[in-house]
């Protein structure tokens, strides 16, 4: 085996410490090496043309260079072996700047130190392997779950690049939560005029034919991995053909069903074919067979069918649940969030007192298409003469959700700029433990609340403090310090937490939940589009409590991963420094799947050994550790290699 | 006179000098405790040169193994630097590292070799100053415990 060294003096930052000439003299006295070679900087464009000319010249089978850290240049050293036709794995770098030249004081000793690491490398070299990197082919097409800013945002941003994407909302409607409300924070834009142009170009725009809309539909089943996903989506039937529905309504009328409409938080009944409110997007009924009298009662009302101006197969009252099989090489998980069940305080009497209601309800009421087109009244409809605004509730608190929601102060605040105009008369407290208003524009509601002479801020410290009391009539809340404030009627901002089909989705994707039960991302700073299961993004509120800036903005960077990692006709390369077992020296215990951090490694029954997925392989080698019959490899980090490089640093 | 044969021969063998110089292998993580150490490297901080750094992706991949064999074959001390908790590349593998060490710990313990050769520690990518303290402080231990002896 010819082996040879590139030693590179990096200036004098090596050879100020390190003496070259004794180094070399010893390891070729020790018989080991071909040939050792010196370099001024073997990183400059004149050191790779001395490295790619010399590798071709001497054609060596291993060769070892000392030189800088390995997070410096070993990327650099390695493209100009490929250049010179030489397995970029058949080199071990040593890195004698960083870690023996630049700490070490005594220059004797430095080269001592070097000659042994130098030592060390030759040994392990001989047993490094030629790896390839694999190439897969992939899909190209994206599915995304949630068709709210986020979800929405991603499907049209990949769509207008070219890709086929699979849009999954689990309701009737798209647009997520901001089409229900009339304001939007910071600057009091329209819910619905912000979302409809982007909603308008998913549904009718010049890339719409790229997106495939399945509405009522949520994930059934994933296999495979990143490149490779094969998910069955499982639509519920809608009874109605959307593609010939024109969305006029006259089919409601006649409707004899009704019930609770829960886009409206119950507040209101809808009829059993219906919107789930006026102006919802795409512009179609649906039939609820929780009410419809053909499902409840097995009756043979047509009455909808035979009002419809479209004819007789607009509404279809024999659709059926639909499974459909998509192929794709990615996934967007944009399923948002939920709010914390207020009724769990029972100091608050939500769901007892009718004038309690959460911060979403208030929304509804609020708006100009909600229960009662957006006039506020008590449940006696009277006019409310106060109203209190309890932030915080079961946000930064240890006996319910110990982190700040992020979005409720300036909602709160946003409703106080709305109450001004609806109720000018009414007084308005504030109860909050803290406000939390960071942003260029986020300043302004809260200003305008604190100048408005109507508007009270009181501080608590434990929302268990206070209790909200009917006294004559009057809704009252009484504080900690026994004080009263009059509420005609409570808003509640709840805490913002992970919804509720979060863990199902979790185990399905295997994706991990943090500990509050979000998503859990990749790096919470760096990489909050990324899961850590690869080929699964992140987008939204279903990673952490998030507005609507930062939930499309993650959409975009979950966009932007998927462009730059799924490449419409390129194969995925695999790095091969991966894991994997030999099958005839595995026991089939499984230990290597419970540690696996990655879910990576499968289990092959009939052979009743695990098998490593490469793809889904990090390279950690955990699973090697792990192993009792040492039946797992580690490519480039085997255990000959690493007990050899331990030998010959010690023997 | 030393030959070149002679000097490589003196480099791997602990006591050249007059003064006991421990030899000490120290298993490093790519991301987290190497990165610590070429920190240290750039900002030129200096500490003894006696650890002989092995890197592996994780430390999750030590085998006790590893460690056995470094006793084994002469060291006198082994220092594995994981991710800080929290912070591992590859979720939990220096967790997961931890408990294998406590573990390893306690039968080198009843082999006769002593807990404090065997040294278990965090160093962030950042903290080259960590790194140079660990290191300064596990030379001064093994220094201070005195060459292994297996047959003892």
């Amino acid at each position: 085996m010819k082996t040879g060294v590139y030693f590179c003096s990096c200036g004098t930052n090596i050879t100020d410490k390190i003496d070259t000439e004794r180094v070399k003299a010893g390891l070729e006295s020790s018989g080991k090496i071909a040939y050792f070679k010196t370099c001024p900087f073997l990183c400059s464009e004149e050191g790779k043309q001395f490295l790619e000319q010399e590798l071709k010249e001497e054609r060596p089978d291993r060769i070892v260079i000392a030189a800088c850290s390995p997070r410096d240049h070993e990327a650099t050293f390695m493209r100009v072996m490929e250049q010179a036709g030489m397995n970029p794995y058949l080199m071990q770098l040593v890195n004698i700047r960083e870690q023996i030249a630049w700490v070490t004081e005594d220059p004797e000793k430095a080269t001592q130190k070097a000659s042994v690491a130098l030592k060390a490398a030759l040994k392990r070299v001989e047993l490094h392997e030629m790896l390839e990197k694999q190439e897969l082919e992939v899909s190209p097409d994206v599915l995304i779950i949630g068709a709210g800013p986020a979800g929405l945002k991603a499907a049209l941003t990949l769509a207008e690049s070219g890709r086929r994407v699979a849009l999954v909302e689990k309701t009737p409607v798209i647009g997520g939560l901001p089409v229900l409300y009339d304001a939007l924070f910071p600057n009091m834009e329209c819910g619905p005029c912000m979302m409809d142009p982007i909603i308008g170009e998913i549904l009718y725009g010049e890339h719409s034919e790229k997106i495939e809309l399945l509405t009522m539909a949520e994930l059934d089943e994933v296999v495979g991995y990143f490149g490779n996903f094969v998910v069955k989506i499982r639509q519920r039937p809608r009874y109605i053909n959307t593609s010939q529905c024109i969305g006029c309504g006259k089919c409601f009328e006649p409707c004899p069903a009704s019930g609770a409409n829960q886009f409206n938080c119950n507040m209101e009944e809808k009829k059993a074919i219906g919107f789930t409110f006026p102006g919802a997007l795409p512009n179609a009924p649906y039939i609820d067979p929780a009410m419809c009298t053909r499902f409840t009662e097995g009756s043979d009302c047509t009455a909808c069918r035979g009002a419809c101006l479209m004819g007789e197969g607009v509404v279809v009252y024999d659709d059926e649940e639909k499974i459909i099989e998509r192929q794709i090489g990615a996934i967007v998980v944009a399923t948002g969030s939920s709010l914390y069940d207020c009724s769990c305080f029972d100091n608050l009497g939500y769901g007892r007192f009718p004038d309690v209601t959460t911060a979403l309800e208030f929304e509804r009421i609020l708006a100009s298409n909600g229960p009662t087109a957006g006039e506020i009244f008590m449940s006696n409809g009277d006019v409310p003469g106060s109203v209190v605004i309890i932030h915080c509730v079961g946000s930064l608190d240890e006996d319910h959700q110990p982190y700040c929601s992020g979005i409720c102060c300036q909602y709160a605040f946003k409703f106080n700029h709305l109450l001004e105009s609806k109720l000018p008369n009414a007084k308005i407290h504030h109860l909050y433990k803290e406000i939390v208003s960071p942003g260029k524009e986020e300043y302004a509601l809260y200003r305008t609340a604190r100048e408005n002479p109507n508007a009270h801020f009181v501080r608590y410290s434990s929302i268990a403090d206070m209790q909200i009391l009917v006294d004559n009539e009057q809704q009252i809340i009484q504080l900690a310090d026994g004080s009263k404030i009059n509420a005609d009627l409570v808003v509640l901002c709840p805490a913002v937490v992970p919804s509720a089909d979060a863990e199902k989705l979790s185990a399905m994707l295997d994706v991990s939940q943090d500990r509050f039960g979000f998503f859990e991302e990749l790096h919470g700073r760096m990489d909050t589009a990324r899961s850590k299961i690869r080929g699964v993004y992140l987008a939204g509120a279903c990673q952490a409590p998030t507005d609507i800036q930062r939930a499309t903005s993650q959409a975009m960077a979950a966009s932007g991963y998927i462009l730059s990692e799924l490449v419409t006709g390129r194969k995925i390369e695999l790095d091969p420094l991966f894991a994997s077992v030999y099958p005839e020296k595995c026991a089939g215990c499984k230990v290597c799947m419970k540690v696996c951090p990655y879910r990576a490694i499968g289990f092959d029954a009939g052979n009743n050994v695990a098998v490593v997925n490469a793809v889904l392989c990090h390279g950690c080698g955990t699973c090697v550790a792990a192993c009792p019959v040492n039946a797992i490899k580690a490519n480039h980090f085997t255990d000959e290699m690493i007990l050899s490089e331990i030998e010959g640093v010690l023997k | 006179m030393s030959t070149s044969a002679d000097f490589l021969l003196e480099s791997s063998v602990s006591d050249f000098s007059a003064e006991y110089e421990p030899r000490i292998i120290g298993f490093l993580c790519n991301w987290c405790s190497y990165a610590g150490a070429d920190r240290a490297g750039a900002s030129q901080t200096t500490y003894p040169p006696n650890v002989s750094i092995i890197k592996i992706m994780c430390t999750g991949r030590i085998d006790p193994q590893f460690i056995l064999k470094a006793f084994a074959s002469g060291a006198d001390g082994v220092i594995i630097l994981a991710c800080p908790p929290g912070d591992c590349h590859y979720k939990e593998g220096n967790l997961r590292a931890a408990q294998r060490h406590s573990l390893l710990a306690r039968v080198l313990e009843q082999m006769g070799i002593e807990r404090e050769r065997c040294r278990f520690d965090y160093v962030s990518a950042g903290d080259g100053n960590k790194y140079a303290q660990v290191i300064t402080d596990m030379v001064d231990t093994v220094r201070h415990l005195g060459p292994l002896s297996l047959s003892n």
